[in-house]
């Protein structure tokens, strides 16, 4: 019985040494330097999936790097695409083994303060500050990034989400004008689902914290304000829980959302790569979704065939008629802390978030570009998909989900995504939303649910 | 005299190795003595165990008093002592109770059923003739040996609510037989910690069994089969041979697997990983939740260590449980 007994242990020794060795599997080590040779490469970690639109524009991104930086002409740009789920897995990688990091990171808007604080992004603010185009970033976008003072990235295209629609289901079931109150929107789903039995009318995933928050912000309410430098939760107030109400009986009552959303992201459940909302909508499973212009290319993707009739409305506030604020997403441009070439990232950042070269990318991705002048003008007014985005970037908010400890609160903790699946799953509704304002007050100020 | 000196003790401090030196034979004397021998040919695998095991347990310990994190790797903040918060943190935590809550009643619905089936097959295969006891073990240990990754993708894309089998599968069947429920696109992996598990109990119990089935084959070899052959003949049934007789004799085998799919089922983490998806907080298990905590974004590596330390003490306990019935009953002898 020897044998067994060993076995037993070994069973324990390698569940131990399982946890602990991952635990345990972050040495240090933090090269420094700053070389004034001219790099061999700059490695630039991009989010998302490779599309060949993009791959085109960085390409012309990085002949005028080399003609406008002659010392870099021997320079390899190398794009790294890193799915959005795994952006964390990835820089905390990076930053640990202090290996097989970047030169320069793209981040969503929301990670910025909390990477930053976490030590992962060089200090930027002279380079900022001298570059003759940063005094025309939106101001308020450049506050995002900056963290006690300290500047750690550039904002470089932002976006709202929106409704996405089809306009030959809307014609065909009678809808004149897109929704622009609750009852409406609800109204014209079922009025869908009529029209074109087996389809669901509007998909409301879960997991959709970027979603939900235009509901509560759509009826008066606030996920969090800030008062005498604290964070007070007003998630049960009765306007932040009419949104909550509202967007948990699309699926409780309304039945305009299916079952199968339910603990899912808007693309799925985490870290799948099909069967999300997305799927559906592009494949007309789904009559209205929602999610911001940057869908289109993977939407596309999936199918092209009602491509041609796909078009956007802001989301409705709950009285109307102005739309609900919408969380102003986006992505930003930092260096990495450990990158041996900083001035270099730098200069390539400037060329790849001049005002033009901006301005090109986020007009192909469906973005809007960072920049005061460029938003002015009414250039989106003629894109039936891009004119709804455009009229809902009018009415944005970011706050709370910019504050340091949102990534704690959103990400590790999932305080709304929790919330909202276990109200769709019948849980007491007072107590549930409670709950979560308790832990979301919590987490905003200390870090921590308890 | 300092030449004469030096000399002198030189043998004493670099023992020579060859020739008929003295030093070698007092070693091996000295070794003998203190029968040092065993301790000498284990230490290169203790010293192999030190580094990867021990020194890797030890930091863990440090860090779970540390609030040692992202930050204070990266060098912005600096590596506090704080006593047992990351432990209070824990404890007050009510989603920590629930992954716990998650990981027992797992437990103690998978191992029962893998014992079950893997007694059931394992009978069967005693019964079976050569060549069909042949070709049902090599079918069971196929499953037993599919990856646990390639196994729970399987089972994702089985029970995926766009297309799984499963779902096709329930969707055409009457509805006095599986209830009214819309299975068609039913999402088992994110409709509660129930539906998730229940998935999760048929991989894991699927690829279990055929180790329970295998190890009592052996055990049911090595009973004598006049004792089972005058139990029959006194008339008993086959439940009544199994109880009286198989059971009480293939104990000590069916304890080793007791503990062992214990230690096992309490520890899942590849399928649930895979089939659960980290965002379902209460679907979590206690390994998923520590995951989370300590690679979530931004890691902590302190309350990982924490968690790591009070599952590995919940395991101790199971083993220590498992050793005293050893001693106990002999085996170890």
């Amino acid at each position: 019985m020897t044998f067994t007994r060993s076995a037993a242990a070994l069973g324990v020794a390698v569940a131990l040494a399982g946890t602990a060795a991952g635990i345990a599997g972050c040495g240090s080590s933090s090269p420094s330097s700053s070389a004034s040779s001219a790099p061999a490469k700059l490695v630039v970690w991009r989010m998302g999936g490779s599309v060949p639109s993009q791959v085109t524009w960085m390409n012309g991104v990085v002949g005028q790097f080399h003609k406008q930086y002659p010392q870099y002409s021997k320079t390899k740009v190398v794009v790294d695409w890193i799915p959005w789920g795994n952006r964390t897995t990835d820089w905390t990688n990076a930053l640990t083994s202090g290996k097989g990091g970047p030169d320069i990171t793209e981040l969503g808007n929301t990670d910025t303060p909390g990477v930053a604080s976490q030590g992962a992004l060089a200090n930027i603010t002279s380079s900022v500050h001298s570059w003759s185009n940063g005094s025309q970033i939106i101001p308020g976008n450049l506050a995002n990034d900056t963290v006690n003072g300290k500047v750690y990235a550039v904002p470089w295209f932002g976006g709202v989400r929106g409704i996405w629609y089809n306009k030959n289901q809307f014609a065909a079931a009678g809808i004149t004008s897109p929704p622009t109150t609750w009852a409406q929107l609800v109204s014209d789903a079922k009025a869908l689902m009529r029209k074109y039995p087996g389809t669901y009318g509007l998909g409301a995933p879960s997991d959709y914290t970027n979603a939900i928050v235009s509901f509560i912000w759509g009826a008066g309410g606030q996920v969090a304000v800030q008062q005498n430098g604290k964070w007070v939760a007003e998630l049960n107030s009765p306007q932040s829980q009419a949104g909550i109400k509202f967007y948990a009986d699309l699926y409780l009552t309304n039945h305009v959302s299916p079952a199968k959303y339910i603990g899912e992201t808007e693309l799925g459940t985490v870290g799948a790569t099909s069967g999300g909302s997305n799927e559906d909508f592009a494949l007309g499973k789904l009559d209205m979704y929602i999610d911001g212009p940057w869908a289109q290319s993977q939407l596309a993707a999936v199918s092209t065939k009602n491509e041609s009739q796909w078009a956007s409305f802001p989301i409705p506030s709950e009285n109307g008629p102005n739309p609900a604020p919408a969380f102003a997403g986006g992505s930003d441009l930092g260096v990495w802390v450990n990158s041996t070439y900083k001035t270099a990232a730098f200069d390539l950042i400037k060329v790849m978030d001049s005002p033009a070269n901006a301005t090109t990318f986020a007009n192909s991705q469906g973005f809007f570009p960072e920049f005061t002048s460029a938003l002015s003008g009414g250039a989106y007014s003629g894109s039936a998909i891009m004119s709804g985005f455009a009229k809902a970037a009018a009415y944005t908010q970011i706050s709370p989900l910019n504050s340091k400890n949102w990534a704690t609160a959103d990400a590790t903790d999932n305080i709304i995504p929790d919330m909202m699946k276990a109200l769709m799953q019948g849980a007491n509704f007072t107590a549930t939303v409670n709950k979560a304002n308790t832990e979301m007050q919590n987490v905003l100020n200390t870090g921590s649910e308890s | 005299m300092a030449q004469s000196i030096r000399s002198d003790h030189a043998p004493r401090s670099v023992p020579r190795l060859s020739g008929p030196g003295t030093a070698r034979e007092r070693l091996g004397t000295f070794v003998r003595r203190h029968k040092l021998a065993p301790y000498l040919l284990l230490a290169p695998a203790l010293i192999g165990i030190a580094l990867v095991l021990l020194w890797p347990l030890a930091q863990v310990a440090i860090y779970s008093f540390q609030n040692y994190g992202l930050a204070q790797i990266t060098g912005v903040l600096p590596a506090q002592w704080v006593g047992f918060a990351n432990f209070s943190t824990t404890f007050t935590d009510p989603e920590f109770w629930l992954s716990l809550r998650n990981s027992l009643l797992f437990a103690i619905v998978a191992v029962p059923l893998t014992l079950l089936v893997g007694t059931i097959v394992g009978l069967l295969l005693n019964r079976l003739g050569k060549k069909m006891s042949i070709f049902v073990s090599t079918a069971a240990l196929l499953a037993w040996a599919t990856p646990p990754v390639s196994a729970s993708v399987l089972f994702y894309w089985m029970f995926n609510p766009d297309g799984g089998i499963v779902d096709w599968a329930l969707a055409r069947m009457p509805h006095w037989l599986v209830g009214g429920t819309d299975w068609a696109g039913y999402n088992w992996a994110t409709n509660g910690p129930v539906q998730a598990y229940t998935m999760i109990a048929i991989l894991v119990v699927w690829q279990a069994f055929p180790f329970v089935a295998v190890t009592l084959l052996a055990g049911l070899k090595t009973i004598p089969a006049e004792l089972t052959e005058a139990a029959r003949v006194d008339g008993a049934s086959p439940w009544r041979v199994f109880r009286r007789i198989t059971f009480p004799l293939l104990k000590p085998i069916y304890l080793v697997l007791l503990l062992l799919s214990v230690i096992w089922d309490f520890n899942i983490f590849t399928q649930s990983y895979i089939i659960i998806s980290l965002g379902n907080q209460n679907e979590y298990n206690l390994s998923m939740y520590i995951y989370d905590k300590a690679f979530g974004f931004p890691p902590s590596y302190g309350l990982g260590g924490a968690l790591a330390l009070i599952f590995a003490l919940i395991l101790l306990v199971v083993t220590v449980g498992y050793v005293r019935a050893s001693i106990r009953q002999g085996a170890l002898t």
